[in-house]
């Protein structure tokens, strides 16, 4: 019964293949990332040095992880406004009783991974069950968190943390191979492989793409959006622990001085995720953040001031954001030249 | 996140067994044939939308082994029919059966997984989803470990399910890269996948060309050879009579004809169709001859692919002429790119003479062109918003002012004069639009453009969620103001609307001028075999 219907497969797999890899953002920001690496060697002798690479990988693991739960959460149309306060007050809430009593750092990952979860089930709960928009929700907590943070900190500062913390945030665990790299990669991994490849990971696609016909095809909806929420608050009380064994010191201004918010949604846009939901992943977000902490090295030995950081990161927002959309008016002709030629006898 | 439905390998349509078990018209059924589906019947169907009679005691009967097409006018109730049978709406009164099964509290979940699915006239697939995820989603079939994906075996299934819809497609290729036409088969291909056999389409050969169309019907005829359960919904002649088994006409919502194919003609069809048994109403005035009036409005080869093309016309001075049409047909986009908002590929306007170059609505409204669009509630009313706001919106810029500061008066004043006009019933003009009815909003929306002091205006569905009594109301303020000089083109699905109120109708069908009618020769009868391609061959 096989009916001759539709277009036929285009043939020449191979060059649409390699035509749709560069299509794909995460080949466009491997591309971006070795030129920026090469200009920048080119100038400047020891920015190829490996200690330096480590450095870049390193520093942009805190990021790497938050933006992944942020991708999750954006996957899904939601918007996660509230990880830096998550992110700071998992910092300070193992970094205190790392500094005053040494806490064992097993059990200060079981309480970074309880602080990210209850505070995200906490926006989950928000925008799943009682249905407030993701956006004015997590605005919301963002205040609440950072409020907390403050409260919890009493003035005071984390700054000496037990020796286990420091070696995990800065030492090697194979020779020029950092601890903090493998942490991170094993989270992209992880997500990379929950998104593809469980049906939970596909639920999440399915309502990024149409929530409506999500439910109707007997996805439970409210349980996929809930859970996005705590993974991602999760993934930021990991990124804490990161972020203070790395650092070294924590304080009520944690997360936010360094813009996670910002810094975590700007990795996931410039790895391709659409803020419309459905589109996108976390390897395009890991991608993201190294290129980021990148730039920032590279402004670093450029000497051009920190100052302009910010800026920067906002502008590359724009660039990757409309680099999307250009394709797509583009892609529309094409599409409509082939649905209905002109003049087609009816 | 659980699932449903037990994974199985079966590429057969669901049987009788597997719905309600053994019973006797499992045996009835297994007579016809394995692959039978069932018999699916509405009896006494009723449905009201805010009052206004949808469907009144329709019972139609879908039969196995048979394409039985809901035919009538837009606004027919056909597809209120059809998804009230696919459980989207629920009916007001009257009885759904599947075989000897009495369905009630119908949602769409519930009747996919009694194996009844609607097509959807828009395909909803999930855009950047591959081919093969969107016909598995929710049923995404599991691998070793029970949570995760099995690819490699959906999308074999896939290839399956995607060559009995006649689409040689790869299922891991997005659907935003597929044609409409393809994502309208990969929706009838979901059918399949969900195990369903009754299989409605919601008018799916609109978006359409005649050979793409061509491609759905042969599919249509495969799955009727295989004894599936199939409904349709069109209102282009051919069509209904080239694919259908049985034909059911709706006419207002009420059933006017259901016979076998085989027993009706094309004369006899376009009759059920469009005939009108209930007293045309009076004309509103009598036919106009505007032929010695200035030409207010000229429209020349103005084409915008795919909606229409090489339409050309003229109104004049005082001139009530009515674009007839069926939704889908082009109208609305004719008004919306000759008001400048959508482009035009060729094609000029001209109003009074002058030629409109970069068209914009602001160019439009300065050059005495207006448009009251089609859906008040979207592009008209400013509904959280005073009467009055509402009212000069459209003047904004021509308001008086004092420095940059608007001058309330004069802008209260102008709002009273305008409404008084076009007698809107309100409580004050600081009532919210929203407050008001629909035919006191659709005034409102009349003040607002009286106030640009046209010279032209287009009425888009002018009478749409208005009730009756207020129609006539707005028709004769449409003649009043053609009397006072202005031209007037008129969009509607109603035929007998434009009967009573144009001098001159043009056809259209299909993006397409397919005919004049003038003066006298404006009936329903006339129009109404325009509108559905009754022309053509």
């Amino acid at each position: 019964m096989p009916l001759q219907a539709g277009r036929p497969l285009t043939s020449g797999i191979s060059l649409r293949t390699w035509l749709g890899l560069l299509r794909r953002r995460e080949a466009q920001l491997v591309l971006a990332i070795l030129a920026v690496f090469a200009l920048s060697s080119a100038l400047h002798h020891t920015f190829a040095s490996a200690s330096n690479i480590s450095f870049i990988l390193a520093d942009s693991v805190a990021t790497m992880i938050v933006a992944v739960g942020q991708t999750i959460v954006v996957l899904a149309r939601g918007i996660d406004l509230s990880v830096s306060p998550v992110l700071g007050i998992a910092a300070i809430g193992v970094g205190f009783p790392a500094q005053d009593s040494n806490l064992n750092i097993w059990l200060a990952l079981l309480f970074v991974l309880l602080i990210g979860i209850g505070l995200g089930s906490f926006n989950g709960f928000l925008v799943a069950v009682v249905g407030i928009p993701p956006i004015i929700t997590t605005l919301a907590t963002l205040t609440i968190y950072g409020g907390l943070q403050f409260i919890f900190t009493s003035g005071q500062e984390v700054v000496n943390i037990p020796n286990t913390y420091g070696q995990l945030g800065n030492a090697n665990m194979l020779p020029g191979i950092p601890w903090v790299i493998v942490i991170g990669a094993a989270v992209v991994g992880l997500a990379h492989f929950f998104l593809t490849k469980t049906v939970a990971g596909r639920a999440i696609y399915a309502i990024g793409n149409n929530a409506d016909a999500s439910f109707r095809a007997g996805i439970p909806v409210r349980r996929v959006l809930f859970a996005t929420y705590v993974i991602c608050g999760g993934l930021a009380g990991l990124a804490g622990l990161i972020y203070l064994c790395h650092v070294g010191s924590a304080d009520a201004t944690t997360g936010s001085d360094t813009n996670v918010n910002l810094m975590s949604i700007a990795a996931a846009l410039i790895g391709g995720t659409t803020l419309l939901g459905g589109r996108g992943g976390p390897l395009g977000a890991a991608l993201g953040a190294v290129f980021l902490s990148e730039a920032l090295q590279a402004m670093i030995s450029f000497r051009i001031d920190p100052i302009w950081e910010p800026a920067g990161v906002g502008a590359l927002i724009l660039i990757a954001v409309v680099s999307d959309r250009k394709g797509a008016p583009a892609r529309q002709l094409f599409r409509q030249a082939f649905r209905r030629p002109a003049g087609a006898p009816r | 996140m659980s699932l449903p439905l037990p994974v199985s390998t079966d590429m057969g349509p669901r049987t009788e067994q597997s719905l309600t078990g053994p019973g006797p018209s499992a045996r009835a059924v297994q007579d016809q044939g394995e692959q039978a589906g069932l018999r699916y019947e509405g009896r006494n169907l009723e449905k009201s939308f805010d009052g206004a009679r949808v469907l009144s005691r329709v019972t139609v009967s879908f039969a196995p082994g048979e394409v039985h097409t809901i035919a009538g006018e837009n606004g027919a109730g056909k597809s209120t029919l059809l998804k009230i049978m696919a459980g989207i709406y629920q009916p007001d009164s009257g009885e759904l059966w599947l075989g000897d099964e009495r369905l009630s509290g119908l949602s769409p979940r519930s009747a996919q997984h009694r194996g009844i699915y609607l097509v959807p006239q828009e395909p909803a697939l999930m855009q950047s989803l591959s081919v093969a995820e969107n016909l598995f989603v929710g049923i995404l079939r599991r691998g070793r470990f029970r949570f995760n994906v099995d690819w490699a075996a959906m999308r074999r299934e896939a290839s399956g399910y995607l060559q009995r819809v006649g689409l040689d497609i790869d299922p891991s290729q997005k659907a935003e890269e597929l044609s409409i036409a393809q994502q309208q088969l990969v929706e009838c291909a979901r059918a399949l996948v969900h195990r369903c056999t009754v299989i409605f389409f919601d008018e799916p050969t609109s978006p359409l060309t005649a050979t793409e169309a061509g491609r759905l019907f042969e599919v249509l005829r495969a799955l009727r050879s295989q004894g599936y359960t199939l409904g349709f919904i069109s209102h282009r002649l051919d069509e209904v009579l080239a694919i259908s088994d049985r034909v059911t006409v709706l006419r207002d919502g009420a059933m006017v004809m259901s016979r076998p194919r085989a027993e009706i003609d094309r004369q006899e069809l376009v009759k059920a169709m469009v005939g009108r048994e209930l007293a045309a109403r009076e004309r509103v005035r009598p036919h106009f001859d505007a032929s010695g009036g200035k030409e207010m409005l000229a429209v020349e080869d103005l084409t915008s692919q795919p909606h229409f093309e090489a339409i050309s016309f003229s109104v004049r001075a005082g001139e009530i002429l009515g674009l007839a049409g069926l939704v889908g047909s082009g109208r609305t986009e004719i008004a919306e790119t000759i008001f400048g908002l959508r482009r035009a590929d060729r094609g000029t306007v001209r109003v009074a003479g002058k030629l409109l170059g970069h068209r914009t609505p602001r160019v439009c409204i300065d050059a005495g062109l207006v448009y009251l669009p089609e859906d008040r509630g979207r592009h008209g009313i400013f509904a959280e918003v005073e009467v009055e706001r509402n009212v000069t919106a459209g003047i904004i810029p021509r308001l008086q002012r004092v420095g940059p500061i608007l001058k309330p008066s004069a802008e209260r004043a102008l709002a009273m004069q305008a409404t008084a006009k076009t007698a809107v019933r309100m409580h004050s003009l600081g009532t919210l639009i929203k407050a008001l009815s629909g035919g006191n909003q659709q005034r409102a929306m009349l003040s607002r453009w009286l106030l640009a002091e046209p010279q032209v205006a287009i009425f888009d569905e002018p009478t749409r969620g208005v009730d009756v009594g207020a129609k006539d109301d707005i028709y004769r303020l449409i003649a009043q103001l053609a009397n006072e000089g202005l031209a007037c083109v008129l969009i509607s699905s109603e035929l007998n609307e434009l009967t009573v109120t144009c001098d001159r109708v043009l056809a259209i069908y299909e993006g397409h001028v397919v005919g004049e009618l003038r003066g006298p020769e404006v009936t329903d009868a006339a129009l109404g075999a325009l509108v559905v391609g009754a022309h053509l061959k």
